[in-house]
């Protein structure tokens, strides 16, 4: 038991871990929810900023970066885990997150996110999913439902398989899979914190709902069911996944395996690499 | 753990459910000012303000609380919904609302809020937490009443409220 000043400081100081810029993401956007948890989760480690950071890629969600308090990067679009991976090889004493929308994290970067996934690099990544391109004024995204007719650029629909996050990560060796809703902070909050704990590249995708462009996902809210429960064992979140409506929220999947640290490679000082291209006059 | 279990756990949630609802004020506050909607903006943050008021209330009687509160983490509080009964909705606020939204809005946090209170007061397993929490349920109450006397002299907006000639996003 803590005094009332402790409780000040061990729940209250989340916003400590918010910048000083204002999002400008269209009030009841679900990235808002996003933001509060992360700030929950970073306070609850008690996370140095200075040891903390975020990498993100383009799109409203990417602007994340922005409003936490620690170093940020809004770097390219898609690229936001070869920078993350980079990083943290480089200094793996950071806690590092990358974070990003369904379409900068599955389509633009989705090369990367296999790779991420099997290479298992020590960070976390959070993809805030609204199965639509925002920030271009609501175009399809590769989660989007096969049947959806709200863009103009795919009036009778995708015609085309909407991509399922999860599965694809757990085929490409991720060991920690979760999914969350951004309407639901302190759970995610929950998640998040057990994400940047966990010893290996961490994947959870946020439903984060896009009032603008799909205002019917303010339904989201009734459709979750928080009632994944993790595994070590792949076969069996594979069939959780197989009966999956895309709703189920918590910790799918969490298995041990050795994060990749980059130490199988040499390496040399810049003055040494410098060398190696000179040419010989 | 349930803010029924022992009286610092009931006074947490008490502290934490108010600096909550500021902090979702001033959220909505700000984003009301990114889009230029000024009226709402300072309705907002006087919410903003009251939260404040009434958490400082709470922190008060936590401090003088010798027993002492749980450190708990923000998913460790046992809240009935999604978060904290008094988080004003997020997903209930439109760039173009008006002052009639903000205080039915501000109306439905009072209401999750009383509701709360009252939930823990029948449920309380001391004496002291169910008269504390009768008596922020009737707090509570109060506040929802000063709400529906406010919104009686703020009338709903004619339809088309939300149409908007030049729409600052637009599905292409």
């Amino acid at each position: 038991m803590n005094s009332a000043s402790a409780i000040e400081l061990n729940v209250l100081s989340a916003n400590d871990y918010k910048s000083d810029y204002k999002p400008v993401w269209c009030p009841g956007c679900g990235d808002f929810g996003v933001l509060n948890a992360v700030a929950k989760a970073l306070a609850a480690l008690e996370l140095a900023p200075e040891n903390t950071a975020m990498v993100a890629g383009i799109g409203c969600s990417s602007r994340l970066a922005a409003y936490v308090n620690a170093y940020g990067l809004h770097g390219v679009h898609g690229r936001a885990l070869p920078v993350a991976t980079g990083l943290k090889v480089a200094r793996p004493d950071l806690t590092v997150i990358a974070a990003g929308g369904d379409g900068d994290g599955f389509s633009i970067g989705g090369n990367h996110f296999l790779h991420a996934c099997r290479r298992n690099v020590d960070f976390t990544y959070l993809v805030m999913d609204n199965s639509v391109y925002g920030m271009t004024k609501g175009q399809a995204s590769p989660t989007t439902e096969c049947d959806w007719t709200g863009s103009k650029l795919s009036p009778t629909g995708t015609h085309q398989p909407a991509l399922k996050p999860l599965e694809l990560a757990l085929t490409a060796g991720a060991p920690f899979i979760a999914r969350a809703f951004s309407n639901a902070p302190n759970e995610l909050a929950r998640i998040i914190a057990e994400a940047i704990a966990f010893p290996g590249f961490a994947f959870v995708q946020i439903l984060s709902p896009c009032i603008t462009y799909r205002p019917e996902q303010l339904a989201w809210k009734k459709r979750i069911h928080a009632d994944l429960e993790p595994t070590a064992d792949r076969r069996e979140a594979m069939l959780t996944l197989l009966d999956d409506d895309g709703f189920g929220t918590g910790i799918l999947y969490r298995a041990e395996r050795s994060s990749w640290r980059g130490e199988h490679f040499n390496t040399i000082e810049p003055a040494q690499l410098a060398q190696a291209f000179e040419v010989n006059a | 753990m349930k803010p029924t279990e022992n009286l610092g756990s009931f006074l947490a949630h008490a502290v934490v459910l108010e600096d909550e609802a500021a902090q979702r004020y001033d959220e909505l506050a700000e984003a009301m000012r990114q889009h230029n909607n000024p009226e709402v903006t300072d309705l907002f943050e006087r919410m903003a303000g009251y939260s404040r008021l009434h958490r400082a209330e709470a922190t008060d009687l936590a401090e003088r609380y010798a027993g002492g509160l749980p450190a708990l983490k923000p998913w460790e509080f046992n809240w009935p919904g999604m978060e904290s009964p008094e988080s004003a909705s997020m997903e209930g606020s439109h760039y173009l609302m008006t002052a009639h939204h903000a205080l039915k809005l501000a109306l439905g946090a009072e209401r999750s809020a009383q509701a709360f209170y009252a939930g823990v007061a029948a449920a309380a397993t001391t004496d002291r937490i169910r008269e504390l929490a009768t008596e922020f349920a009737e707090e509570e109450a109060d506040h929802a009443r000063q709400l529906i006397d406010w919104l009686e002299r703020v009338p709903p907006p004619d339809p088309g409220w939300d149409e908007d000639l030049d729409p600052p996003v637009e599905v292409e």
